[in-house]
C-alpha cells in the first residue's frame, strides 16, 4: 500500500502537465487500493502525524524512488564530545529488516536504526539515530551511563508513569532496550536536504550559465523555449521588480536579489517533485528561509544610509513621540527585527503549508481505507482531484512567495538605501511646485507600499 | 517543535551554499545576462529608430520625386502650348504673307486690266474721232453740193459761235 502511495503521489508530482494520464493511472488504482483496505495494514495502523512530519523533515539518508524503505546514503560529518571529527556513510546507520507474518505469510520490510560503533585510538565511538529522544530522528552519540546517572534514569521512569513503557528522559536516549547518556554531537552532514541544496545550487547555476553561454554563442539573438522563458523572469525580476523599486541603487543589489529569487523559485518547485532529485521540503524548513532573511537583514542594515539610521533614531514624527519616552525608537528597532522575522515565517509557512495540505489530502485515501471498498474508492477521485489542484496552486505559490520575498527583500533595502524623497521634501521647502513633486512621489511610495502589504496579508 | 528550530547543520551548509552561489552568479552570470538584456533592448530601439528614419527619407524620396514628375509635367504642357500657339503663328502668318501676295498680284492685275482699258478707250476714241470725221466729211461733202446749203451751213454755224 505504501508502494502505492509512493507511485501515486510520483505520478501527481511529475504528470503535472499530463491530467489524462493521471485520470487514468487514478480509475486503475481505485481497485486495487480498495482491494488492499480489506486485507487490512490497518492493524499495523499509521500515525498521520508522523508520516507528515517524516515528510516534512530532514533525514540522513533520501528515500529510493518507489522503494519506501531503502535510502540513498549520504555523508554524515560529526564532531564527537571530545573534540574528533567523523565522516561516515549513512548508510551505517539504519537496516532494513524484514518481517514475516505467520498468519498471512505476507513479508514487511522495516527501515530500523543501528548503532555505528567507531574504534578510533583505542576508543570507541558509537552513533545512533535517535527515537525516543528529546533529538527525535537526529544523530546522536551515546554512552554507557554511569551508576549515578543510572539513578536518574530510575528516578525519572518512576515519576513519569502516563507516557508508556519507554518515555522519553530528557538527556537520555532509548535504544535497543536500554537507556544511554546521549550527547547531540555538532553535525553538519550532508542530509537530504543538504543534498537537495547542491542539486538546487547546481541547477540555478546551470540554468543561469547555460543562458551566459547562449549569449556567448549566438550574441544578441534572441533566446527562444526554455531559455527564453527564464530570460523572461530575469528580465520580469530586473527591470519591473528591482530596478522600478531600488531606482538608480539597482546595479548593487541586483545580483542578491536575483539570486535569491531563482534560488528560492528552484527550491520551492523542486520540493513538489515527489520523488529523488526533488522530494526535499527546503523552503518549507525554517533554517533555510532564516539563512535568506539573515542575508537580507545583513545587507539592508550594513548598507544603510545615514538618513535609514537617522529615520530610526530620529524620525519626522512630533517631539513628544520620540523625547523624553523614546517610543518611535523602539517601535523603529523592532521594526528592524521584525521585518526580516515576516519574511523568513512567511516563506517558511507558505511552503511547509501547501506541503502538508497535499500530503493530507493523499493520507485521506488512507484515512478512509477502513471504511470499505466504496468509500475507499471515492475518497481516492476525490483527494487525487484536490491533490492535483493543490499541487498546481502551489506551483503558482512557488512563483508568488519566490517574487514576494524578492519585492519585500528590494523594498527593505530600498527603503534603507534611499529616503531621498523625504530628504528633498525639506530642501524644497519654499518651492511649492518642488514640494507637491515630493509629496506626490511620498504618497505613491507609501501607496506602493501598502498595495505590497495588503498583496501578502492576503496570502 | 522540530519543524520550527533551525537546524544548524542545514543553516551552515545553505549559508555556505548560498553565499557560493550568489558570488559565481554575481561574477559570471547576472552581469553578463543583464548587460546582454540592456544591450540587446538598446540594439532593438536603435533598429526601430533606423526604421522610422528610414522611412522617413523614403517619404520625402518619393514626395521629391512626386514633385520633380509634376514639374515636368508642367514642362512639358507648357511646351506643348508654346509649339501649339507657334504652329498658329505660322499658319497666320503664312496666310497674312499669302493674302497679300495675291492681293499685289490682283492689283497688278487690275492695274494691267485698266491700263489695257484706258488703252482700248484711247484707240476706240481715235478710231471713233477718225470714222466720224470720215463720216462728217462724206455727209457734209454730200450736202454742200448746192450753193444754198453751204450759206445756210454758215449762218447756222455763226449762230452758234454767236451764242457761244
Amino acid at each position: 500500500m505504501s508502494n502505492n502511495s509512493n507511485k501515486l503521489m510520483s505520478s501527481l508530482g511529475t504528470g503535472l502537465g499530463r491530467k489524462v494520464l493521471v485520470f487514468l493511472l487514478m480509475f486503475l488504482l481505485v481497485a486495487p487500493m480498495a482491494d488492499a483496505s480489506g486485507h487490512g495494514d490497518e492493524e499495523e495502523g499509521f500515525d498521520v502525524k508522523e508520516i507528515i512530519f517524516e515528510h516534512l523533515g530532514d533525514g540522513y539518508g533520501w528515500e529510493v524512488p518507489f522503494a519506501h524503505v531503502y535510502r540513498i546514503p549520504l555523508p554524515v560529518i560529526v564532531r564527537a564530545e571530545d573534540g574528533k571529527w567523523f565522516c561516515f556513510s549513512s548508510g551505517d546507520l539504519t537496516e532494513v529488516v524484514v518481517t514475516r507474518d505467520d498468519a498471512t505469510g505476507k513479508e514487511s520490510k522495516h527501515l530500523v536504526p543501528v548503532v555505528k560503533t567507531i574504534t578510533r585510538d583505542g576508543k570507541d565511538y558509537r552513533f545512533v539515530i535517535a527515537h525516543v529522544s528529546s533529538h527525535k530522528d537526529k544523530l546522536v552519540e551515546i554512552f554507557e551511563p554511569t551508576a549515578d546517572q543510572q539513578k536518574e534514569i530510575s528516578e525519572a521512569l518512576a515519576a513519569d508513569k502516563e507516557n508508556g513503557e519507554h518515555p522519553v528522559v530528557d538527556g537520555y536516549v532509548f535504544v535497543n532496550g536500554k537507556y544511554y547518556r546521549e550527547y547531540r554531537p555538532f553535525d553538519i552532514s550532508i542530509t537530504k536536504n543538504v543534498a537537495a541544496l547542491f542539486i538546487v545550487v547546481i541547477l540555478v547555476t546551470a540554468m543561469v550559465m547555460s543562458l551566459v553561454s547562449y549569449y556567448r554563442r549566438r550574441g544578441l539573438r534572441a533566446p527562444r523555449k526554455g531559455m527564453g522563458f527564464f530570460e523572461m523572469l530575469v528580465g520580469f525580476i530586473y527591470y519591473d521588480t528591482i530596478k522600478a523599486t531600488l531606482g538608480p541603487a539597482t546595479k548593487r543589489f541586483a545580483p542578491y536579489l536575483l539570486t535569491a529569487f531563482f534560488f528560492i523559485l528552484v527550491m520551492n518547485l523542486v520540493g513538489l517533485i515527489v520523488i529523488f532529485p526533488g522530494g526535499a521540503n527546503l523552503t518549507g524548513n525554517i533554517a533555510v528561509t532564516l539563512v535568506l532573511a539573515l542575508c537580507t537583514f545583513i545587507i539592508t542594515n550594513v548598507t544603510g544610509t545615514k538618513h535609514y539610521w537617522k529615520e530610526i533614531f530620529w524620525p519626522d514624527v512630533p517631539l513628544f513621540l520620540k523625547f523624553p519616552l523614546p517610543i518611535m525608537q523602539v517601535i523603529e528597532i523592532f521594526g528592524i527585527f521584525t521585518k526580516p522575522a515576516a519574511l523568513c515565517v512567511r516563506l517558511f509557512a507558505n511552503m511547509m503549508g501547501g506541503h502538508i495540505i497535499v500530503i493530507t489530502l493523499t493520507l485521506l485515501i488512507f484515512i478512509f481505507a477502513a471504511f470499505g471498498a466504496a468509500v475507499t474508492g471515492t475518497a481516492t477521485v476525490v483527494s487525487v482531484l484536490f491533490s492535483i489542484f493543490m499541487l498546481l496552486l502551489d506551483v503558482l505559490v512557488s512563483f508568488i512567495q519566490a517574487y514576494v520575498f524578492t519585492l519585500l527583500s528590494a523594498i527593505f533595502i530600498s527603503m534603507s538605501q534611499l529616503h531621498e524623497e523625504e530628504h528633498h521634501a525639506k530642501e524644497d521647502k519654499g518651492n511649492p511646485e518642488l514640494e507637491a513633486k515630493d509629496q506626490e512621489a511620498i504618497a505613491e511610495d507609501k501607496q506602493r507600499l501598502e498595495n505590497v502589504a495588503a498583496e501578502v496579508d492576503i496570502k | 517543535m522540530e519543524l520550527f528550530t533551525p537546524d544548524f547543520g542545514l543553516v551552515f551548509w545553505m549559508f555556505i551554499a548560498f553565499i557560493v552561489l550568489f558570488f559565481v552568479l554575481a561574477k559570471w552570470g547576472w552581469p553578463v545576462i543583464i548587460k546582454m538584456m540592456d544591450q540587446r533592448a538598446g540594439t532593438i530601439d536603435q533598429g526601430v529608430e533606423d526604421a522610422r528614419k528610414a522611412k522617413e527619407q523614403l517619404d520625402n524620396a518619393r514626395a521629391e520625386a512626386q514633385k520633380y514628375v509634376k514639374e515636368a509635367q508642367a514642362r512639358q504642357a507648357e511646351m506643348l502650348r508654346e509649339a501649339a500657339k507657334m504652329k498658329s503663328d505660322i499658319i497666320e502668318e503664312a496666310r497674312a504673307e499669302a493674302k497679300k501676295a495675291a492681293q499685289k498680284e490682283m492689283d497688278a492685275a487690275r492695274q494691267a486690266i485698266d491700263q489695257a482699258r484706258k488703252e482700248a478707250e484711247l484707240q476706240f476714241r481715235s478710231e471713233v474721232g477718225r470714222f466720224s470725221v470720215d463720216i462728217a466729211e462724206k455727209m457734209v461733202r454730200a450736202q454742200l453740193s448746192n450753193d444754198k446749203a453751204q450759206t445756210e451751213l454758215v449762218n447756222k454755224l455763226l449762230d452758234e459761235i454767236e451764242k457761244n
